[in-house]
């Protein structure tokens, strides 16, 4: 499949804008992710993989630079265009209100929908395929805060899938799933790059599944931030040094 | 919809009906008969009446707004009454009252009442705000309810002091005002109540995507499209105008706006918010008006305050939900 530019990062210093004071977090990044990309992105913790992760999607402000989504600056972009293109799965938590996992899915429809929400029929096909190809078909009626963190998280992963977006970010999707989970969620993450030339970007800390499955990682050190393939990670200092010797 | 949602939507229309009998021909100090009804029976149009319908759109309004204030907050226990919006609302009209008696505004009858609606909608707009503002430091959905309960207490502190240096008019009109009633609304009232009250609830049709889409919070409703910033500014807006419309009418009416969302989604066990805000439409008017029938009608020949009907059935279902401690 051809690769397409999918977020291009120009210059760009993203962080935190306080009312009086701006925190930036990475300086002036220069990145390209393409399509068919799946990206690891790794870094010890609080290093900034989650205001990056934040910061492609528009949840946080770009404070120089630029990011180019598609080709198009991300400030001009509307909320609603972008929320086709970019889907992600945050690590907080959500529920209450009666929100069932199925609730959950259908709200990745709703850049698709009308005004009242009203899901049509083909809004409902997207969103049960997006439930099945998350294995979550038989808990698709329980309330969301009744279901274990790794039910969750494949409900909160078939979201960003019914989001029927080009790109999607994942913050440490990994993180509460058992061991079998983490597998099938990363073999689901690399079919998406592979068979709908999606491209992924996960941040995680099981190196050693990241190895596995991505093809690209992205390295990101309070010095430095490099973007390398799988197979230079071996060699690659820093990337050994988040790995603490035990790579 | 369902078939259950509708034949539950069809009770709560039943409901509806007998319980504006039950305030039309009960609420008062004696029972009216069919018999004596003709039009020009002076107790029923002109106090039974406007005081059926005021009971329903104050139902109406408070609830609502107590929903809106439960998604914005994600606090299935907030409320107009439980954050102090209601006793910010009390305040300014306090104030409003004592600088209009001494501005000889109220001899206008009409400026009069404007002056006190729009005070009673900027005080309960600043304590949304005030409350929005302290929620972005507590992640406790408790700790916010309590600094809302001291926000309140702070305002009541405000509100004596005025008081206390009051002519003794204006002292009387607001401590009755203060109890909260909902028979000091006439006919003429309406006319400005009902259609304020009408158009705010419509306006909210324009938001029932942007609701759904906050049950999420607010990063993922952004991530599916919504502008959350922009939509929850109208959505606060929205609720300020209801809270501070019914208070500057019937004084505050506490727990109204927080327990009947709570049991619209005990009663559909769906998280769609179109459909919560038909219901909390019916119950809100049900249980006001219910509530008033029994005020009226509990013990013969006293009227008891509609504020103490309303607190017993509000007060025990928050202490429920937080010893549950389950997220309705």
């Amino acid at each position: 499949m051809d690769k397409k530019e999918c977020i291009v990062l120009k210059d760009a210093t993203l962080g935190y804008k306080k009312t009086n004071a701006s925190i930036s977090i990475l300086k002036h990044l220069n990145l390209t992710f393409y399509s068919g990309d799946f990206v690891g992105v790794v870094g010890v913790n609080g290093v900034g993989k989650s205001t990056l992760l934040k910061s492609l999607c528009g949840l946080l402000p770009v404070l120089e630079g630029e990011i180019f989504i598609d080709e198009q600056p991300i400030s001009k972009l509307l909320l609603n265009e972008l929320a086709k293109k970019i889907a992600i799965v945050l690590t907080e938590k959500i529920g209450g209100f009666n929100l069932t996992a199925y609730d959950a899915v259908a709200a990745g429809q709703m850049p698709y929908t009308n005004s009242f929400n009203r899901l049509e029929k083909e809004n409902r096909l997207i969103i049960d395929q997006a439930i099945k190809i998350c294995g979550i078909t038989a808990h698709q009626h329980k309330l969301l805060n009744e279901l274990s963190d790794g039910l969750f998280q494949k409900t909160i992963i078939a979201k960003a899938l019914a989001q029927q977006t080009p790109i999607m970010l994942l913050d440490e999707p990994s993180a509460f799933l058992d061991y079998a989970s983490k597998h099938d969620l990363f073999i689901l993450l690399r079919k998406l790059a592979d068979e709908e030339n999606k491209c992924v970007l996960a941040s995680s800390h099981d190196l050693d599944l990241l190895l596995k499955y991505c093809n690209k990682l992205l390295v990101i050190s309070t010095t430095s931030i490099e973007l390398i393939s799988v197979s230079e990670a071996k060699t690659n200092k820093v990337f050994l040094e988040i790995g603490g010797g035990f790579i | 919809m369902e078939k259950n949602t509708t034949i539950k939507f069809l009770i709560l229309i039943c409901l509806l009906i007998v319980a504006c009998f039950l305030s039309l021909f009960f609420g008062g100090s004696e029972p009216i008969n069919f018999g004596e009804l003709s039009s020009n029976n002076f107790i029923f149009w002109h106090i039974r009446f406007p005081k059926t319908i005021t009971a329903i759109i104050a139902g109406c309004t408070l609830s609502v707004s107590g929903l809106i204030l439960q998604i914005i907050f994600r606090n299935p226990l907030a409320g107009p009454f439980v954050l102090g919006i209601s006793s910010g609302a009390s305040l300014m009209v306090a104030i409003s009252i004592l600088a209009g008696s001494a501005l000889h505004l109220f001899s206008v009858f009409f400026i009069g009442k404007a002056f006190i609606v729009l005070s009673a909608i900027t005080g309960s707009l600043l304590i949304t705000f005030l409350i929005l503002g302290i929620s972005k430091k507590v992640n406790s959905n408790v700790v916010l309810l309590l600094i809302g309960l001291m926000l309140s207490q702070i305002c009541g502190a405000v509100q004596t002091a005025l008081e206390y240096f009051s002519d003794a008019n204006s002292l009387k009109s607001f401590v009755i005002w203060g109890m909260g009633s909902l028979a000091n609304t006439t006919n003429f009232d309406l006319l400005i109540y009902l259609p304020i009250a009408l158009i705010s609830m419509l306006a909210l049709l324009f938001f029932v995507k942007p609701l759904n889409a906050l049950l999420l919070g607010e990063n993922y409703a952004q991530n599916v499209g919504i502008n959350f910033k922009s939509s929850r500014f109208y959505l606060i807006l929205i609720s300020s105008l209801l809270t501070g419309l019914t208070t500057a009418f019937c004084g505050p009416i506490a727990f109204i706006g927080t327990a009947v969302p709570i049991l619209s989604r005990m009663v559909f066990k769906s998280s769609k918010q179109h459909l919560h805000v038909a219901s909390c439409l019916l119950i809100g008017s049900i249980i006001l008006l219910l509530s008033d029938a029994l005020a009226n009608s509990a013990i013969s020949n006293i009227s008891l305050p509609i504020n103490m009907i309303t607190t017993f059935i509000g007060a025990p279902l928050v202490i429920y939900l937080m010893f549950k401690n389950k997220t309705w």
